[in-house]
């Protein structure tokens, strides 16, 4: 496995954990006797700081960060990303008329909790579609 | 319109060359060994430069290791 196809696992496995970190948090705020915000923050950091070592180990110690083809996958990769948050962002301006009403308003503090997601969404986009490319390798694979 | 076709005989050189292995042409082409497995199996075309720089880690000439087949569909 190479650097990018690393960098694209690590990146998703950091938004998994985040998200399931978040709705942990969301569902258990009003429990008593919870370890703290701050604590799951820490311990989410230690825990996507560590495989760090794992991104830096190479294949052979001659082996190159990334070649043409990587650049290759990485480019259409973010080609991909990059639609999907334009697609994002017109769901998010649009469906708002439709499930509030054209006359009805939205508070302030919900606009980073539609559109934040949206860049998150757009990583995990990149990710997938820069594994998806690399496939899932075969026997020869193995030399 | 004519229908071209790459084909390659990296694998074939590969095992004739003391049974070189993927992470060692890897190594003297200066790519990843993921590049050159996608070479030999034919889903990616190497630029240029790589295809040379292949071609050169056989100690062969560029067309010995890399062939264009047009075939015409009329």
């Amino acid at each position: 496995m190479n650097k990018t196809q690393k960098s694209a696992i690590y990146c998703l496995f950091v938004l998994s954990l985040g998200i399931m970190i978040y709705i942990y948090l969301f569902i258990m705020k009003s429990v008593p006797g919870k370890p703290s915000s701050t604590f799951w923050m820490v311990m989410y950091f230690l825990v996507t700081a560590a495989p760090f070592i794992f991104l830096r180990k190479k294949q052979s110690p001659n082996e190159p960060d990334a070649d043409e083809r990587d650049d290759l996958i990485k480019k259409r990769a973010v080609v991909c990303s990059f639609v999907s948050i334009w697609i994002l962002l017109a769901i998010t301006s649009i469906a708002p008329r439709f499930i509030v009403g054209s006359e009805a308003s939205i508070p302030a503090w919900a606009l980073p909790l539609i559109n934040l997601p949206i860049l998150l969404i757009a990583m995990g986009i990149y990710s997938i579609a820069v594994l998806v490319q690399y496939g899932r390798g075969d026997k020869d694979g193995e030399k | 319109m004519a229908k071209s076709e790459f084909t390659n005989s990296v694998r074939r050189l590969r095992f004739e060359n003391d049974e070189m292995s993927q992470q060692g042409l890897a190594e003297k082409a200066g790519c990843t060994r993921q590049t050159i497995i996608a070479i030999e199996q034919g889903k990616y075309n190497p630029s240029l430069a790589l295809a040379f720089k292949i071609a050169r880690a056989f100690g062969q000439k560029i067309e010995d290791v890399f062939q264009y087949n047009e075939d015409s569909n009329r």
